[in-house]
């Protein structure tokens, strides 16, 4: 099988050990079937606010997609991190509750679905259910509360598939995975301001040269 | 390792194999008691741990808990953990001594609660725990001149640095923490060589090299020299007893099956939500009503700033700087006292907090996240008082054994939200008075404690100052759950030294 073309650098160093090799390596490819967890309308749901809450163009390099939809909906099903808030149902329900709640409140303010709203209307709409302005109480639906605490899953659920991938940590130059092979645990022997050691990755995303550029 | 059979009266079975149940176990085999402990996580080996956080939630209690109350607790990577070597195959390993004060914090205040005795009692614990896990730490402790470090304190990283700087530009000291892991390698009695700190700044994702000083890698491997049986992947669930009442042994689950072992004597070490959970749900030890309440936690506040420099907080040791010149500061609006430490972090963990502590979206959202390799944080660790409204009960859904999930509720009072703004204040000024821009506040509560609080009373205490049951004479409970109360400093230090205590005290009883 031939790798696949955005293949990051960082997957080829002997600073990784080979299980986190499998599982960064794991994360390239987009789940094979979608949505697992989600029914068809909360997935499009997702995938149409997904964008609006955290662009990543600014971040990989073009034409990337790191498939976030289908992992973030695969994830929902897969093994969880052993918690949830008392106030909300167990998290694939919480999410499919919330994205029809969303939806149904797209369709009562603008008469029609949510994926079909234009980006500004999406991004009111999604800042509206972070602050807990919108909800429905009825049985399937999340209410204003409600959502307001489940807007904290998903800015997390969110932010753990990107800073996870690897093509994200590569474009943002961070070495976290780089920890250590494993005939040799390397660590860092460098671990001051501006030092970076020549196997870590340096930044090439747009946003986050800054720091690079000082070298 | 030798194994005993299920109809064995050994003489202790320990539930819970981390701080509070691996020192413990380590002692009373040493001391020629048979000993068996069940632990519910599996066995990891050192080398397999990966700095992935996704993958390296292995190391959480998973069974679901149902967070609620004003200030319900985001678990996650805050969760304790499972496994042979319980919490602290991902702790942090920041290994400050208690304060003499917060063992007399009601004396002292008129609120909080009293420990039973003073830090001169647990003092020759404490040292016996430095000495034996392997401790680093600064040539001179600025808050405590007398003390010694076996280990010279790793390199300071980026946080670490900043850190410095702006307890400089605030005129506060500062020094290298103490910190549980070694700086050269050692051979570990009955464990084998342990490799010096590599500074890969992994300690939450578990240490691959056994710099860290874990019980993984220390009391679990003496308590196996000295007879002691381990059996991991086991869950604890039935608790049996006699007609008098007494404990004669405990029923677990491994691999999906039930079996039960019989002992002399059980001890509790399941940590400050499953300890009183397996009270709760097989009524026991009760009597004070007490089971379950005065949870508490520490108040975290952390202050992110953003530099100029390339920080790139994932490489070294992530917490080494300490200032412990909050431990009752002239201005404090509140009782007790705080912490402050340098934090660097993992990506995902760092992304996480500020994810659930802002809301920005769009481009912004990327470009804070985007700021990852530029930050630095400080954190701080304070007391947090009982409160009737902060507990752990049962709840009314069931886990996948049929056993009612744990609620755990936890509202700041008044005293938690003064030391959590002074502290925010501080913080962001000292940043501020270094340079660093987009500072951000994240308040958050970290550590589960409290719950089988130990003391003199029977009437309002689960546990009596050795750590026995007032309600049952073979029944000790050795785990954060009896803690008094919060104290400032990180918790893992004395519940290993109140382990090895309670562990003398069995043996005399
Ligand atoms: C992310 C994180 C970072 C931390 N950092 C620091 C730090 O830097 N410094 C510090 O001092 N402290 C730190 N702590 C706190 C410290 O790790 C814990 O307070 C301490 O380890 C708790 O010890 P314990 O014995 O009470 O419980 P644990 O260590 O959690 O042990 C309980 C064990 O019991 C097992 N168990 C539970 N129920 C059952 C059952 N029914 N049957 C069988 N087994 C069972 C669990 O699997 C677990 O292994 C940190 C904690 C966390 C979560
Ligand atoms: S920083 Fe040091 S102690 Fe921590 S995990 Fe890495 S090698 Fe182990």
């Amino acid at each position: 099988m031939s790798p696949p073309p955005d293949r990051p650098e960082i997957l080829d160093s002997d600073h990784l050990s080979a299980r986190t090799r499998d599982i960064l390596t794991s994360r390239l490819s987009a789940p094979e079937t979608h949505p697992r967890t989600l029914s068809l309308q909360a997935y499009a749901v997702l995938d149409a606010l997904l964008p609006v809450l955290l662009p990543l163009d600014e971040i990989l390099p073009p034409g990337t997609d790191i498939n976030m939809t289908a992992r973030i909906d695969a994830a929902l099903s897969g093994p969880r991190d052993g918690w949830r808030f008392a106030d909300l149902p167990p998290d694939a329900k919480a999410w499919e509750a919330a994205l029809l709640t969303l939806d149904d409140v797209a369709a009562e303010q603008h008469g029609i679905r949510f994926i079909h709203l234009a980006p500004d209307l999406r991004g009111t709409l999604l800042d509206a259910l972070m602050a807990g302005q919108i909800g429905l109480d009825r049985d399937g639906r999340l209410t204003p509360p409600q959502i307001k605490r489940w807007a904290g899953d998903l800015r997390g659920e969110v932010v753990d598939c990107v800073m996870s991938d690897p093509r994200i940590q590569q474009a943002l130059g961070i070495s976290s995975s780089l920890t250590g092979g494993d005939t040799v645990f390397q660590g860092f022997t460098e671990v001051g301001p501006d030092s970076r050691e020549d196997f870590e990755p340096k930044a090439t995303a747009p946003l986050a040269q800054m720091a690079d550029s000082r070298e | 390792m030798k194994t005993f059979a299920e109809t064995d009266i050994v003489d202790a079975v320990v539930i819970g194999s981390g701080a509070g149940g691996a020192p413990l176990a380590a002692e009373l085999a040493r001391n020629g008691k048979t000993v068996v402990v069940l632990e519910a996580g599996p066995a990891f080996t050192a080398m397999g741990h990966t700095p992935d956080e996704i993958a390296a939630r292995e190391l959480y209690w998973l069974h679901e808990r149902l967070s609620a109350g004003t200030n319900p607790q985001a678990f996650g990577g805050n969760n304790s953990g499972t496994g042979l070597g319980g919490s602290l195959l991902h702790y942090g390993a920041f290994m400050p001594r208690m304060d003499a004060r917060d063992f007399h914090l009601h004396t002292e205040t008129g609120k909080g609660v009293d420990w039973p005795f003073g830090l001169e009692e647990l003092l020759p614990y404490i040292e016996r725990v430095e000495s034996f896990i392997g401790v680093s730490g600064p040539a001179s402790y600025p808050w405590d001149p007398n003390r010694r470090y076996a280990y010279p304190p790793p390199p300071a990283n980026s946080a670490a640095l900043k850190m410095r700087e702006g307890c400089d530009a605030l005129g506060l000291r500062h020094a290298d923490g103490p910190a549980a892991l070694i700086t050269r390698d050692v051979e570990q009695p009955h464990f084998g060589t342990r490799h010096g700190c590599a500074n890969c700044g992994a300690c939450h994702q578990g240490c691959r090299n056994g710099a860290k000083s874990g019980a993984d890698n220390t009391w679990l491997p003496m308590a196996v020299a000295h007879g002691a049986e381990l059996r991991p992947g086991c869950f604890a669930h039935t608790i049996e007893r006699d007609s008098a009442g007494r404990v004669t042994g405990v029923v677990y689950r491994q691999n999906g099956v039930e079996h039960r072992q019989k002992c002399a004597t059980l001890v509790l070490a399941a940590g400050a939500v499953e300890t009183p959970r397996l009270l709760l749900t097989n009524d026991l030890a009760n009597s004070s009503g007490q089971v379950g309440q005065n949870y508490m936690t520490h108040v975290s506040t952390q202050v992110w700033g953003e530099f100029d420099e390339d920080i790139r907080p994932n490489r070294g040791y992530p917490s080494l700087t300490i200032t412990e010149d909050m431990m009752r500061p002239k201005d404090a609006d509140f009782v007790g006292g705080y912490l402050i430490q340098s934090l660097g972090m993992m990506p995902a963990t760092w992304g996480q907090n500020l994810a659930r502590s802002t809301t920005t979206r769009g481009p912004a959202f990327a470009r804070a996240l985007a700021g990852y390799n530029r930050s630095a944080g400080m954190g701080i660790n304070g007391e947090c008082l009982p409160r009737p409204e902060n507990r752990v009960t049962l709840s009314n859904e069931k886990d996948a054994f049929g056993l009612p999930k744990p609620l755990i509720e936890h509202s700041y009072g008044p005293n938690e939200w003064a030391m959590h703004n002074h502290a925010a204040s501080l913080l962001s000024r000292m940043w501020e008075a270094i340079g660093a821009k987009d500072i951000r506040v994240i308040d958050r509560a970290a550590h589960m404690i409290g719950t089988c609080r130990m003391g003199t009373d029977a009437g309002s205490n689960v546990v009596n100052p050795e750590g026995r049951s007032f309600d049952i004479d073979n029944l000790w409970i050795s785990d954060h759950s009896i803690f008094p109360s919060a104290a400032a400093a990180n918790p893992a230090l004395a519940i290993m030294a109140l382990s090895l205590r309670t562990a003398d005290a069995m043996l005399k009883a």
